[in-house]
Parts: structure tokens; sequence; C-alpha cells
């Protein structure tokens, strides 16, 4: 059984415990109070440093309530940030659509088109090697077979076919598609036709002695009243051209300037302008710098590309045959030396 | 040397009161604060025997009512922990030591120190929230099983250096 020894040291240890919480219990400032102080100064120093020590660990809060608070708030700022994401979108969106909105009325303030404003629905799938969307303007909205159909940055194409309340365009990149051209700020024309790529289109000159640039703009010549195509209106830029001047077949490759990938709003132009516009549609970065393209055109030529607004009303639908015969001449050396 | 074991015995009961104070406590586990120091007052009873086990209990118990911020009655931890100490000691056949037996007693014993404890403060007149006390006895336990692995061998290791005269083998 149990030594002597222990007996006496269990016996000293619970009366000396039983002895400190009746003591302590009597409250005050008994004889424990003065061991109370002595404990809470030595400990109170060690738990500093041991609580420096720790308190990467240990952090401002409890970790683990804090994990538990975290979980939560990350839930929280989770569902904000979808809820704020989904409206960026829609602000996003609105923003796309007002600004292709603004860019389409600049189109049909500047060359004084009517038009129906217009979304795309649905877009051809590429495998079927047509580049035609539906729109959902048609009949009722006074949409008819060869209108043209614009955008804020130029032609789009025009329409092939007419339901009640949608209608399919056929866009400018469709390899079926030819549009009459003509370069901006001269009188040389041609016809635009579609490659069946999203980014570029042919031009063949009619004339082959034309004097054409790489950063030539084309806008369309005009049809008669207007169908297919409305006159004025922005095509694309030359960005090459095969063959020299006077071979017989010469083509320019043409970036348009409507992205056809991203297309959303559009408009049909239900009535073309009373006078060619000209050149005035043609937005900033449409044309090459001021300088350097209406330069070569002489006297006879600036008077129209000047006041195209005003004063185009004359060589609208025909140009002067003057003008043509004159330009080969006079621009010859400066291609020939470039 | 009495005050090899002296110095052994303060040492590692200061230092886990000052880690379960400053440290376990705050570390905001669910349930109860894990207690290092009667896994200590533990691993002394199973390394120097159950007449130190039941001193390092008295000593144990003193210093954690003693250290800030403790304001329970200065002697209840003592009388649980010497009990716990000198019990500890005394049923382990220092022969018949597998690890899942010691574990077993080190959990066995901080449950059952939660729940003395909660007595003998309920019995002089504290408010003791008995809704809680099977939460906080049980995880009392787990931690204390969880923590035996470290505590118990590290103590052996130090009792054999410091003090191998009173090894109790």
């Amino acid at each position: 059984m149990l030594s002597r020894r222990t007996r006496m040291v269990l016996a000293v240890l619970i009366v000396a415990s039983l002895t400190f919480i009746i003591l302590d219990l009597r409250g005050g400032q008994g004889p424990l109070g003065g061991l109370r102080s002595f404990g809470a100064n030595i400990f109170g120093g060690l738990e500093r440093v041991s609580s420096t020590v720790f308190s990467p660990v240990t952090g401002a809060s409890s970790w683990w309530s804090s994990m538990r608070d975290q979980a939560a708030q990350i839930d929280q700022l989770k569902a904000e940030n979808g809820k704020l994401r989904g409206d960026l979108t829609t602000l996003q969106s609105d923003k796309a659509r007002a600004d292709a909105l603004d860019a389409l009325l600049r189109v049909s303030s500047v060359g004084d088109y009517r038009f129906v404003p217009a979304e795309v629905l649905a877009v051809g799938p590429a495998q079927d090697f047509a580049w035609t969307v539906a729109i959902d303007a048609g009949r009722n909205d006074g949409v008819e077979n060869d209108m043209s159909v614009i955008n804020g940055d130029g032609l789009v194409g025009h329409v092939v076919k007419t339901t009640a309340n949608s209608a399919t365009v056929m866009l400018v990149t469709d390899a079926e598609s030819s549009v009459g051209a003509r370069i901006a700020g001269s009188e040389e024309i041609g016809v635009v036709s579609g490659t069946g790529e999203q980014d570029s289109l042919n031009f063949q000159l009619l004339d082959p002695m034309a004097d054409v640039r790489v950063g030539d703009s084309l806008v369309t010549f005009g049809s008669k009243s207007g169908r297919p195509y409305a006159p004025g209106l922005p095509i694309g830029q030359i960005v090459s051209i095969s063959g020299s001047a006077g071979d017989l077949t010469r083509v320019a490759k043409v970036r348009p300037f409507v992205d056809v990938s991203t297309l959303s709003v559009v408009g049909v132009v239900t009535r073309p302008p009373r006078v060619d516009p000209r050149d005035s549609v043609l937005g900033k970065g449409q044309v090459l710098d001021s300088a350097s393209s209406p330069a070569p055109l002489g006297g006879s030529a600036s008077g129209t590309t000047g006041g195209s607004t005003a004063g185009s009303a004359g060589p609208s639908s025909s140009p002067p045959a003057s003008n043509q015969v004159e330009q080969p001449a006079s621009r010859a050396p400066s291609s020939g030396g470039g | 040397m009495l005050w090899r074991q002296a110095v052994l015995m303060v040492g590692l009961l200061v230092a886990a009161v000052v880690l379960e104070v400053t440290l376990l406590s705050r570390l905001g586990l669910p349930g109860a604060t894990p207690d290092l120091v009667v896994v200590t007052i533990v691993a002394i009873a199973l390394a120097l025997g159950p007449t130190r086990g039941a001193v390092a209990g008295f000593l144990g118990g003193v210093l954690l009512d003693l250290a800030p911020p403790a304001d329970t009655p200065i002697g209840v931890n003592a009388l649980v922990y010497l009990v716990i100490g000198y019990v500890t000691g005394f049923i382990i056949d220092p022969r018949d030591r597998t690890v899942p037996l010691l574990m077993g007693i080190v959990g066995l014993s901080a449950g059952a120190a939660t729940l003395a404890v909660a007595a003998i403060d309920s019995v002089l007149g504290d408010r003791i929230e008995w809704g809680q006390i099977p939460q906080l006895t049980l995880t009392s336990a787990l931690y204390a099983v969880a923590l035996a692995p470290l505590v118990v061998p590290g103590v052996a290791w130090l009792a054999r250096r410091i003090a191998p005269d009173a090894v109790f083998e």
C-alpha cells in the first residue's frame, strides 16, 4: 500500500489546497493577496514575452473563429462580386449599344440617311460559307429587300430577305456580295466584292490606269434610288495593291471599316439622301491625313471634296469625264516615284 | 537530488501555464482550451511516479490559478490536479506502457479535470453552465490526447536528463 512518505505528502498537499481555497474564498487581501500579486508579477512578464513570440500565430483575434467569419465574409463578398459583375456587364453592354447608336446617328445625320435601327439576332454559321446575319427589323418596320445596312463604322451589307419582323442581311464580306465603290477624294470607281473572309475585300478598278494608293478609303458609289447601296457609305481602306498602273487586272485588297464579327446595332437605310454625301460620312481615322490625299487632285477636284455636303449635288451620280481623264496624268509621277 | 527535480517540475509547469494562457487559449479552438498543464502533470507523474506526480499536480494547479488572467479561487485546480497526478502515477505500471494506453490516460485525465473543477466551482458557488460541460469535457480530452504524443515523451526525456535518479521505473 501507500508508503508513509507518500501518505504524508498527499495529506499535506490536500490540506494546503483546501486551505488555499478557504482562504481565497474569504476574499480581501488575506495571506493569499501577496501570493497572488507575486504570481501576477512573475507570470505577467513571462506572458508578455510569450504572447509577443506567439503573436503571429494567435494574431489579433483567434484564427479559428476568424476563419469561420472569413468563410462567411468570403461568401458574402462572392455574392456581392457576382452581382456587381453582372451590373457591370449590363452597363457595359448598354454603353456599347449606346455608342453604336451614337455612331449610327452620326453617319445618318452627316449623310442625311434615314434609317431603321435594328439589332443583330443571329449570325449564320461560318461553315455555311455565307456571311449573313438576321436582324430584328422586318417589313413591319419598313425594311424592304435591297436596302443598305450600315452601322457607325460604315457599310455592313444589304437586305436580301425580309419577313414581317425580321430580315436577313448579306454582309459585304460574303463572297457573292459586290458593291460599286469610289475612291474617296477622287472619282475613280470600281467594284468591291467579298472574299468570304471577315477582314478582307477585293477592289477591282474599272480604269486600269487609275492611280490608287495604299491607305485610300472607299465609299459606296450609290445605286439607282439607293438600292441596294446608298451613296457615300464608308466601305474600307486599301491595304495592298497587286499589279501596276496599266495592267489589265488591278486588284486592291481592302480592309472593311465594319468589323463583321462584332456586329450588334445596325441601321437599315430606308431612304437614301437626296444628294450624294460624297466623302463627308467618312469618320476620323477612315481617311488618310488631309495633307496627303487631296493634294494631287488638283483644283477641279478639291472643290467637290471640300464642299461635299453643300456643293456635291452636281457630280453625284455620274462624275464628269474630264476629271477622270485628267487624274492619271497628274498623279502618275507621284505614284511612279513611290 | 531534490533541487533538480524541483527545477524540472517548476520549469515544465511554468512553461506549460504560460503556453496555455498565451498561445493555446488564444487559438480560439472550438470547445475547451487544450489543457497543456494537465497533460504535463500526467507526463511528470508517468515519468517520476505518483508522489512526485501529486506534487507536480499541486504546483501546476497553484501556478495556473496564479497566472493572470486567472480569477478562480487558488487551490481548486491544485486539489484536482494533485489527485490526477497521484492517480495516474499510481495506476500505470511502468512496465506496461503502450502508446494508446498512455493517450487514453491523458485524455481521461483532462476530461476528469474539467468535470471536477466544474463540480468544485459549483459547490463553491460559481455559476456553471452545465449545458456546455459535455462539450467542454469531450474537447478537452481530445486536445489532451492530441498533445500527449508530444508532451509525454518530451517530459520523459527531460526527466532522464535532469533528474535521472528520480525517474520512476
